[in-house]
């Protein structure tokens, strides 16, 4: 048990250096990488979109729900529409309110995790509180009340997911700034009379910040998926076209029986990949950052034998 | 320090134990292998007491796991494991698994969760009765509970769970249970360390008397000399995955062989103390996941020169005592 | 009985939790912009007096506070308003939809636990082997797929074969008993099997890695020392360890179904409650949609509640 974990924390190359910790991970998880690759294409394609879509988005250029075809790969949706143009800006959408809403709660969850984890006592107390409370409310259900009250518009469902989505992010952080407090440079920095601000910027959140990268592509891939859930619930901004939009379109302009199963099953594809890539992501970066240290005492592979070495046979 | 057995007494016998040209690797997942265990023999006889001594990571307890073929599925051994003359190594976990807790038993480090949270210490007792046919139902509780007694813990105390008892009193356990199935062969992982010291004394005391009484043959790991100097006769000394020195107790501690043993036993100021040595020897250990170029010891040794830029090879000094070092055959210029 | 206290503090502390529920949702649904007398008179112009007689009837003219009062009241007696859809007591309505909801979640779910812990421990048992790289990219798969996509693809592959809207075949009239079993279950198949699918890749992630967690822990060395077989310390230590996360994240994630279900009983068109949630929202019927709400978060306290309770008989190291 000791070699094993001697052999665990031998350094690698790379240091400890936050970008080195980065790049290691994404180098062991060949998958990760492939992932991560795959979202900043997305990402590129997103950004590129009024350059790079074949097809205008408004016009029709076929037949309502026409097959596939070379000038069409994906062929066309419920209003004569190119897919392939639909899904490049339907992917905007759904990466821009994916994006800004775990901004929003990496925000919110972030500071509440900060100031719970260094404040301690009663704040850490009220804040848990807090915490749990939101934990206990259905966020889809949640999100559709007030997604219904106060009308649909991409601002809106971006701040009600973002409001639901931050509770594991702070609870996450709220662990990380409590053992970082308890650290020797900290308590020298309060004794020397910092301010708690001060070091809270300087010290804390240096240390923070990766998980809190890693926790939040983790976030990303829920709102990704709350938002197809409210896009299909037809709660979500009319004028705007999200990955979501495209599967309720349709869905109510019935595509199955139509037999147009590719308005529907490309743009899940989609939401799917992306999903899996952030989770993927950042699932990665928690294992680098809190590395599994733990040899499997039992598994169905036992140990292997070799032929005999014959190096030093001194025996007595 | 206990009496080495007398001459004439069980004497010309096979050793009970035999470990040939011992390797242990550990697959390092893309990044090599670390060479854990690097050509270690050892030999044990019936009721004998063995030290095998050493820093963390120097392969000790990887030694030790291996004997009862205890390796993770990252492993890969080679050498010869023969217990009473049979090879046990050779078929891999599946043949050693009949020898198990029979004929060798092991106690790890109490302070860990070596016994299962969810289940009472005398169940897990039955379990280990059960499963070698020593007994059964309600024999085998009768049994545990005298095993316990035998240890010093009321039988009573069979139908509490790991954590309501001491962390003395779980060593306790481990070392009733590992009794169950009357093994030959003892192995004792750390048994003291991170337990309170006058504990500490008493589980010393039990094993001593416990390997007396049913003349056990102990291996005792661990990096504290006088827990060593207590129980055993015999001491090996491992450095970087090999062995260093080997032979008596009383002549390594006299006459070191090895600048590391030498350092190891001047480290701890008084043998006869309980306190925790502190290893405070400068430097660290080498890498194991390459190979290594001349002695082991050669950046920490105080003595080195320049026949140390090749692997030294354990060599006879004296009657049972080896040491691998190139101080022992210099010529005085 | 051990821990009486601990038992009773966890429930003190989900009642609490409901209070807290019940006054968000109030605070939602009362302070909400424009809603209640705009909706309820479902007159856009209605004059002044109307609105006010409207207004007094429904007891809109008093204060907030006196408002909450009323309502904590009316739930107590278990009033939880008139459906505006069809002046329905919402209760009422709730508790078929609920009835409808129940089986189709309960085999779905039932369908995830048992698959999700065979996958789960094969998974971690047999580690860095290509079986555990399958299992966990199924896993992972049906994890990431959006549910309501996932259940529009069974309908592609399905169609045909098993019904793909409602529960019941309507023109079945007054049908024997095992006809109309059967019927039943054929329309719940897809439904169960969306959510089981759904269900079952996260389960698969969290009884692996519950395992592989039990796995390295020491009382396996031992177990393995001592020269008990694999599967017999799969069974006997690893598992019976492991499934004290396992139970408590899967009652867990049991408290959130029900909501799930909103995305799979409107893709199937299944008359529960979560479809009631779905025309809710669409007929803007607030007494329904704050009546459905209610009973959605209740349960994931209960299921909080539950959890708690049944980690603690589990886990014999607990006692305050």
């Amino acid at each position: 048990m000791s070699e094993a974990t001697f052999f665990v924390e031998a350094p690698a190359e790379g240091g400890t250096s936050r970008r080195g910790l980065v790049l290691r991970t994404l180098r062991n998880q060949r998958v990760a990488l492939g992932a991560a690759l795959f979202l900043a294409a997305c990402v590129l394609t997103a950004i590129l979109a009024p350059w790079i879509a074949p097809y205008p988005l408004h016009e029709q250029v076929g037949p309502v729900f026409g097959g596939l075809s070379w000038q069409h790969p994906l062929g066309l949706d419920d209003g004569g529409i190119d897919m392939v143009t639909l899904l490049i800006w339907g992917m905007r959408v759904s990466l821009v309110v994916g994006f800004a809403a775990t901004f929003v709660s990496m925000v919110i969850g972030g500071a509440v995790g900060v100031v719970a984890g260094y404040f301690g006592g009663h704040t850490d107390n009220v804040l848990m509180r807090i915490t749990d409370y939101f934990l206990v409310i259905p966020d889809v259900p949640l999100m559709i009340v007030v997604a219904a009250i106060w009308g649909p518009s991409l601002f809106h469902i971006i701040i009600v997911i973002g409001i639901l989505l931050w509770t594991s992010t702070a609870r996450v952080i709220r662990a990380q700034v409590k053992s970082v407090r308890e650290r020797v440079y900290v308590k020298r920095a309060r004794a020397l009379g910092a301010g708690h601000a001060r070091i809270v910027l300087r010290h804390v959140l240096p240390q923070v910040a990766p998980l809190l990268v890693a926790s939040t592509v983790l976030t990303i891939a829920v709102a990704i998926f709350d938002e197809t859930a409210l896009a299909f619930l037809g709660l979500s901004d009319p004028s705007t076209i999200s990955l979501g939009s495209i599967m309720e379109h349709a869905f109510e302009r019935a595509a199955i029986s139509t037999g147009a199963w590719w308005a529907i099953v490309p743009p899940g594809v989609l939401v799917t990949l992306l999903i899996l890539a952030c989770s993927l992501i950042g699932g990665a970066l928690e294992d680098a950052l809190n590395p599994r240290l733990r040899v499997a005492h039992l598994s169905a592979r036992t140990f292997r034998l070799r032929p005999l070495v014959g190096r030093g046979k001194d025996a007595l | 320090m206990p009496a080495l057995p007398a001459p004439g007494a069980g004497t010309v016998s096979a050793p009970l134990l035999q470990i040939e040209d011992l390797h242990v690797w550990f697959d390092l997942d893309g990044r090599g292998e670390l060479h854990a265990v690097q050509g270690v023999n050892l030999s044990l006889e019936p009721g004998e007491r063995l030290g095998l001594v050493g820093e963390s990571g120097c392969g000790k307890t990887t030694t030790a796991l291996a004997i009862m073929g205890l390796l993770p599925s990252s492993a890969s051994a080679s050498g010869r494991i023969l217990l009473e003359g049979q090879d046990i190594l050779a078929g891999g976990e599946e043949a050693m698994r009949p020898h198990r807790w029979v004929d060798i038993a092991i106690v790890f480090q109490g302070a860990m969760n070596a016994l299962n949270p969810v289940r009472t210490v005398g169940q897990q007792i039955v379990e280990a009765l059960e499963l070698h046919n020593r007994a059964s139902g309600a024999a085998a509780r009768r049994a545990s509970g005298e095993l316990l007694e035998s240890v010093g813990i009321p039988a009573g105390r069979a139908a509490r769970y790991p954590h309501e008892l001491s962390g003395g009193m779980r060593q306790r356990s481990a070392i009733a249970m590992a009794l169950a199935c009357d093994p030959k062969v003892l192995i004792a992982d750390e048994p003291t360390t991170a337990l309170d010291v006058m504990v500490q004394a008493q589980i010393l005391e039990l094993l001593d008397g416990l390997c007396k009484e049913y003349g056990l043959a102990l291996i005792l790991v661990t990096h504290d000399l006088p827990v060593v100097s207590q129980l055993c006769n015999r001491c090996a000394v491992m450095y970087a995955g090999e062995i260093v020195e080997r032979g008596p107790l009383e002549a390594i501690y006299h006459t070191p062989g090895h600048p590391y043993s030498r350092m190891l036993f001047a480290a701890s100021p008084d043998l006869a103390d309980i306190d925790e040595p502190v290893l405070s020897i400068a430097g660290a250990p080498p890498r194991l996941d390459r190979p290594i170029e001349g002695c082991p010891f050669r950046p920490r040794c105080d003595s080195a020169f320049d026949a140390c830029g090749v692997r030294p090879r354990l060599e006879q000094l004296a009657e049972d005592h080896d040491a691998a070092c190139h101080l022992n055959s210099r010529v005085p210029a | 009985m051990r821990g009486t206290d601990y038992v009773l503090k966890r429930v003190f502390f989900a009642i609490v939790t409901v209070w807290v529920a019940l006054t968000i949702n109030f605070v939602l649904f009362r302070l909400a912009p424009g809603t209640a007398v705009t909706n309820l008179s479902r007159v856009p112009h209605a004059t002044q007096q109307l609105r006010h007689a409207l207004e007094v009837e429904f007891g809109l003219d008093k204060s907030k506070w006196q408002q909450y009062v009323i309502y904590l009241k009316q739930l107590a007696h278990g009033n939880l308003g008139i459906s505006y859809a069809n002046q329905q007591p919402v209760s009422t309505n709730l508790r078929i939809a609920l009835i409808n909801t129940l089986p189709m979640v309960t085999v779905g779910t039932a369908f995830a636990i048992v698959f999700g812990i065979f996958t789960g421990v094969i998974a971690a048992w047999r580690r860095r082997t290509k079986t555990e790289g399958l299992s966990v990219s199924t896993a992972l798969a049906f994890y990431a797929m959006p549910t309501q996509w996932l259940g529009l693809m069974l309908i592609i592959i399905f169609a045909g074969i098993f019904p793909t809207a409602g529960m019941t075949n309507e023109f079945l009239l007054n049908p024997p008993f095992w006809t109309h079993a059967r019927d039943l279950a054929s329309h719940m198949f897809l439904p169960a099997l969306t959510l089981g699918l759904t269900l079952y890749g996260e389960y698969t992630l969290i009884v692996r890695s519950a395992m592989l967690e039990t796995l390295g822990e020491d009382y396996i060395l031992t177990a393995r020392a001592k020269g008990l077989k694999p599967r017999t310390i799969v069974r006997k230590h690893a598992l019976r360890n492991a499934m004290l996360p396992i139970t408590t994240l899967i009652a867990l994630s049991l408290g959130y179904i029900v909501a799930g279900a909103i995305l799979i009983e409107s893709v199937f068109s299944w008359p529960g409650i979560g479809r009631a949630v779905y025309e809710a929202v669409l007929q803007r019927d607030y007494p329904m949609l704050q009546g459905a709400f209610l009973v959605l978060t209740l349960s994931v306290i209960f299921f909080n509640l539950v959890a708690d309770l049944v980690y603690f008989r589990l886990d014999p190291r607990i006692t305050e």
